[in-house]
């Protein structure tokens, strides 16, 4: 397997409003020391809640929002040093498709027109064959090529991500970044779109850095994944290993967290792992680990020890008592 | 025993530019005391009109109650005045919304905005109207509540809000408490605690609950009944372990199969074609046709009504006629 994404310790830094007139400009550490590579063909998710920084961390690798520090390496070449020419060249190979499929789409523009204008930038081909690829593309996706001169609004939700999905490949990228695809889906339809993308991957071999605050979600698409807390990565295991054995107290609370067919009412079911409150503000972030003030299993040295990521098994776990 | 809250043949139309549309086609449910109703569905089948209907919060013109009753310990809510139904809303019904945020009043403190919903309803001065707020706060779950009750909107989180609005919602002891999609703007360990806390609720006050949801998952939680709704009909309804163990309609068994479970990875999700048609598009037949795998000529011409054909209601054509 060859790798086709490695990042290193990235760090994105906001610099908030200035406290008073002549105040210190307090920064917020949006993403702390991320690290993860993506192999070629495979599809990374990245779980948390808001303002966990999945899509932040998401974002700075493709360089849609500026890293503070640490190393994108894209196929050999570190991302964040390229100048702005050479960045837009590489954009041919990283693509992206948004979470809300209303408000990502041109509404005065036709759909042939919104999946075209990436090879008009990138002066990819000739118009003849520019054509025809969006022509291609449409059926790639499920679409009908006579709905090519139609606008966004005259589709559904589910349609209008297809577009979105037929706009990110006009490129043949090799990594398809997806923020949240089907939160904005009605379950039968995140289906459909889900299982396009299952197909997508397999067909043309594409590798996804996966976005979802959905664990069945993640399930269902991903080989591998990342979870996050407060900017930092705080497991990270195939998808098995985590989902059969989740090592940190937040995965198991995020597990036990989410509604399942299995916990019935009728059944008198208890939720395993229970876990209060909010996750604290990233303003400020604990000194020791940043879940521990929520952590059913935390201890003195929780709270001024932070975890590092080290390895348990086929998983990679931040936490002083993992298991 | 005659239920808490029964809704028969109810049916409500709205006024629309492509002309009178049938937002909901007799509808009828039920829910008893200290039970927990869930009313699932794709976003435009009827579940919220259902909610608002009772609620008597149907926008009017241009919607309308053109027919049916709405009966609530017996007394029918769609021949009541809107005085009556501004007492009863509130103390013996309340309702929780899907987005907290735009539910609270901005300009007013949480403590003192619940304590105005408690002196609507009972003869109390504004300090102890505060002190039980006070209590409510504490009641649902929120951490130094005298504090926080001298808090505003914003400065709470969006799970707080909820909670907020679940004490509001519960500040009279209401006989039917309506949850619309309650945790769809909230994270999943937030939405956890808000399900544990309803359930709590319900345990204490014994109140029934409707809870409106896409979310199959929250319905196994939380629902001791079921009924799926599509295209503003109910196309089944039992008990949530017959619903879940045993759906008929295609359109549930698809709602099912289609969820990404936790439990499995990688297999192929059944998916359902197509979108709910919209609702001036309704033809002749079985609004679901156009989606259905098993459709067959009867189901293009004729409607199928919600009847038991064996295991429980569902109104199918297929299932009546045993093709699956």
């Amino acid at each position: 397997m060859t790798v086709l994404l490695d990042v290193q310790d990235l760090t994105v830094q906001f610099a908030l409003p200035r406290q008073g007139l002549f105040g210190p400009r307090p920064v917020l550490e949006a993403v702390r020391q991320v690290s993860f590579t993506l192999e070629q063909g495979r599809a990374l998710g990245i779980v948390g809640e808001s303002g966990s920084g999945k899509t932040t961390a998401a974002m700075a690798t493709i360089r849609l929002v500026e890293a503070a520090s640490g190393k994108v390496i894209f196929q050999g070449e570190d991302l964040l040093q390229l100048d702005a020419e050479a960045m837009r060249q590489r954009r041919r190979d990283v693509q992206l498709i948004f979470q809300d499929p209303y408000s990502s789409l041109n509404p005065r523009a036709r759909v042939a027109d919104i999946v075209r204008e990436p090879m008009d930038l990138m002066e990819i081909g000739t118009p003849e064959e520019r054509r025809a690829r969006v022509t291609e593309l449409f059926r790639l996706v499920g679409l009908r090529p006579d709905q090519l001169s139609l606008f966004p609004h005259q589709f559904s939700g589910g349609q209008r991500q297809r577009i979105s999905i037929a706009r990110a490949l006009t490129t043949n990228p090799k990594l398809l970044v997806c923020d949240e695809p089907v939160s904005a889906l009605d379950v039968a339809i995140q289906a459909q779109i889900l299982n396009l993308l299952a197909r997508l991957k397999t067909e043309l071999g594409l590798s996804y850095l996966f976005i979802s605050h959905d664990l069945g979600v993640v399930r269902h698409v991903c080989d591998d994944v990342a979870v996050m807390y407060l900017g930092k990565i705080v497991e990270m295991a195939p998808r098995e290993a985590l989902f059969d054995a989740p090592q940190h107290p937040y995965t198991q609370a995020l597990l036990s967290a989410a509604p399942s067919l299995a916990r019935r009412k009728s059944r008198g079911y208890v939720r395993p792992v229970k876990i209060s409150g909010d996750p604290p503000s990233p303003i400020n972030p604990p000194k020791g680990c940043a879940f521990a003030e929520r952590c059913p299993k935390a201890q003195e040295v929780c709270r001024r020890v932070q975890p590092v990521l080290e390895p348990r098994g086929p998983t990679q776990v931040a936490c002083h008592f993992p298991g | 025993m005659s239920a808490l809250l029964e809704i028969q043949n109810l049916r409500v139309t709205f006024n629309t530019r492509h002309g009178p549309v049938t937002a909901l086609d007799s509808v009828s449910l039920q829910v008893n005391a200290g039970e927990t109703l869930g009313v699932v569905g794709e976003s435009g089948c009827g579940k919220s009109i259902t909610a608002l209907s009772v609620m008597g919060l149907i926008p009017s013109p241009p919607g309308r109650i053109a027919g049916g009753a709405i009966r609530l310990a017996g007394e029918d809510l769609t021949r009541v005045s809107e005085a009556r139904m501004r007492a009863l809303r509130g103390a013996e019904m309340a309702m929780i919304f899907q987005e907290p945020m735009t539910s609270l009043n901005p300009v007013f403190t949480v403590g003192d905005q619940i304590a105005e919903a408690i002196m609507l309803h009972q003869k109390v001065g504004h300090a102890q109207a505060f002190r039980d707020a006070v209590a409510l706060l504490d009641r649902v779950g929120i951490p130094s509540p005298e504090r926080r009750a001298r808090d505003y909107p914003h400065q709470l989180s969006g799970g707080m809000r909820q909670r907020v609005m679940i004490a509001m919602a519960v500040s009279c002891r209401p006989k039917v408490l309506i949850a619309d999609e309650p945790t769809t703007a909230l994270d999943v360990t937030v939405q956890a605690q808000i399900f544990d806390l309803l359930n709590e609720i319900q345990r204490d006050f014994g109140a029934a609950i409707i809870l409106i949801t896409h979310d199959m998952g929250a319905i196994s939680e939380m629902a001791d009944r079921v009924a799926v709704m599509y295209a503003g009909r109910v196309i089944e309804q039992a008990s949530a372990d017959d619903v879940l163990d045993h759906p008929q309609h295609p359109y549930t068994r698809g709602l099912i199969s289609c969820i990404p479970a936790l439990g499995k990875g990688d297999t192929e999700l059944r998916e359902i074609p197509g979108v709910v048609p919209p609702l001036h598009m309704l033809g002749a037949g079985c609004a679901f046709a156009e989606r259905c795998a098993h459709r067959f000529d009867r189901c293009d011409t004729e409607k199928p009504s919600l009847v038991d054909h064996g295991h429980h209601p569902a109104a199918c054509h297929a299932v009546e006629e045993g093709r699956i």
